[in-house]
C-alpha cells in the first residue's frame, strides 16, 4: 500500500468516526472497493464498554471519540458519507487544497452558504489544479478532508445540503 | 511559414492581468480550443499562488480546452503540454541538445528551469467544464532571484543558454503545432504513446530523486511513470506511486 493511499484511508476512517459521533450512532461498517482485489473494510464502533476493533486481519479500525450519552436509537442508519445525497466526492486521485494559495482564506467553512458552481476546494494531480464546484446551492454541513490530504477517487470531501 | 493548426483559435494581447484569468473568463463561451497569448502580464501566477514574473520578451500563454472525459484524463494534458514544449524548443533551436523533462511537466534546459506549466480545471464531479493550460517560457530572461524559493530549480533562459532570440509569436506557432500533434495522439491512442514519448525525454530515470508534498517527502529511485501518469518511486519501503508532488533532483 502506498503512503498516499494509507493517508487517504486514515482520512476516510477519521471521517467515518466523526460521522458516527455526530449522528449518535453506535456502530458503522463500510466496505470500499478500489479494484477487484483491493478493498478496505472499516468498522467503527463506540458501543461502550465493548472494545473497538476490526474483525478481519486486513481491516483497519480506529476508535471514535468517547461517547457522550448517546440516545438509544438513532433515527437513520448512516452509511458511507460518499452515499449521502449531499456528498461531493473526489473525481480523481490527488491532493486536497482548501485555499487558492497558502495563506489565503479557505474557500469554505462549515455552516457557510454556497451557490451552485462555487469552488469548494481544489484537488491536484499532476500539476493540474482541479477546482471542485458545488453541484447545488446550499449550506456546507461537513468538511470531511483536511488541507493537504491525499484522496482517492470517490473519497467524500464535503457535504452540502 | 508554417500554417496555424486547424481548429484552434488564437488571441494575442499586448497586456493582460494573466492569460490563465482570461482563460477562466472566456472558457464557457468558446466553441473550440483557443490559445491566449500576452506580451505582458500584470498578474502572472504559478502553482499555489507563486508569482510568475514575466520580463518583456518572455512567453506567456494559456490554451483553453473543453475536453471530454474524467478529470484524471484532463490532467494527462500535463504530459501533452510538456512534450509540446520540448518539441517547440527543438523546433526553434534546431536541436534537442540539453533539453529534458522533469515530472510531470517541467522542461529543463542544461539542467535549469526554462519554462513552467500550470493547469487549472473545473468541474463538479464526473467531467470538467474547462481546462486551462498555462505556459510560461523564459525566452530572454529567468525570474529575478528574490522571488525564487529555497531548493527551486535554477532558472535559465533560452537566450542565455543558446544565444538565440525567439519572438513570442514564433514560439506560439511551434508550441500550438506540437500541442495539436500530441493532443491528437492522446485522443486517438490514449495515454500510452504520450507516456512513452515523455519517458524518452525524461531526466533522472533510474536515479534517486525526492518528491515533496505539503505534508510528506518521499525519496526513491525514479522507476517510471505509470499508465495513469503517477510518478513511481522505488523506496526503502517499496514501490510508491505519487499523483501530486514537487520533484527535486
Amino acid at each position: 500500500m502506498s503512503e498516499t493511499k494509507h493517508e487517504a484511508d486514515v482520512a476516510f476512517i477519521k471521517a467515518l468516526a466523526e460521522l458516527l459521533r455526530d449522528n449518535d450512532l453506535t456502530e458503522l461498517e463500510v466496505m470500499r472497493e478500489y479494484s477487484d482485489d483491493d478493498s478496505l473494510n472499516v468498522r467503527v464502533s463506540r458501543a461502550a464498554p465493548a472494545p473497538v476493533m476490526a474483525a478481519a486481519p486486513t481491516q483497519v479500525a480506529i476508535p471514535a471519540a468517547a461517547p457522550a450519552a448517546a440516545p438509544a436509537a438513532a433515527p437513520v442508519v448512516a452509511d458511507d458519507p460518499a452515499s449521502h445525497p449531499g456528498a461531493v466526492t473526489s473525481p480523481m486521485v490527488g491532493t486536497v487544497y482548501m485555499q487558492a494559495e497558502p495563506g489565503a482564506p479557505s474557500f469554505i467553512s462549515v455552516g457557510a452558504q454556497v451557490s451552485e458552481g462555487d469552488t469548494l476546494l481544489i484537488v491536484e494531480a499532476m500539476k493540474t489544479m482541479n477546482h471542485i464546484h458545488a453541484p447545488k446551492s446550499g449550506t456546507v454541513k461537513r468538511i470531511l478532508v483536511d488541507d493537504g490530504a491525499a484522496v482517492e477517487f470517490g473519497t467524500p470531501l464535503v457535504i452540502v445540503e | 511559414m508554417k500554417a496555424w493548426p486547424h481548429g484552434y483559435g488564437r488571441r494575442v494581447f499586448e497586456e493582460i492581468d494573466s492569460t490563465l484569468n482570461e482563460a477562466a473568463r472566456i472558457a464557457l463561451t468558446l466553441a473550440g480550443p483557443e490559445w491566449i497569448m500576452a506580451y505582458h502580464q500584470t498578474a502572472g501566477r504559478g502553482r499555489r499562488g507563486r508569482v510568475w514574473k514575466n520580463p518583456q520578451g518572455n512567453f506567456s500563454s494559456t490554451l483553453v480546452l473543453r475536453p471530454e472525459g474524467a478529470p484524471e484524463q484532463a490532467a494527462l494534458r500535463s504530459f501533452v503540454a510538456a512534450l509540446a514544449l520540448f518539441d517547440a524548443f527543438v523546433a526553434v533551436t534546431g536541436r534537442p541538445d540539453g533539453l529534458s523533462l522533469k515530472w510531470p511537466n517541467d522542461v529543463l534546459l542544461n539542467g535549469g528551469k526554462v519554462a513552467g506549466i500550470l493547469l487549472e480545471s473545473a468541474g463538479n464531479g464526473n467531467g470538467v467544464t474547462h481546462l486551462a493550460v498555462g505556459i510560461g517560457v523564459n525566452l530572454i530572461a529567468g525570474p529575478p532571484d528574490d522571488i525564487l524559493e529555497e531548493r527551486a530549480t535554477r532558472p535559465v533562459s533560452l537566450l542565455g543558454e543558446t544565444g538565440l532570440k525567439v519572438e513570442p509569436e514564433d514560439f506560439l506557432l511551434e508550441l500550438a503545432l506540437a500541442f495539436d500533434k500530441y493532443e491528437t495522439q492522446l485522443r486517438t491512442y490514449g495515454f500510452e504513446p504520450i507516456r512513452t514519448a515523455w519517458l524518452a525525454r525524461a531526466a533522472k530515470v533510474g536515479e534517486v530523486i525526492t518528491a515533496r508534498t505539503a505534508t510528506s517527502e518521499t525519496v526513491g529511485t525514479f522507476e517510471t511513470v505509470d499508465g495513469d501518469g503517477n510518478l513511481v518511486l522505488n523506496t526503502a519501503k517499496g514501490r510508491v506511486s505519487i499523483p501530486a508532488a514537487d520533484v527535486y533532483f
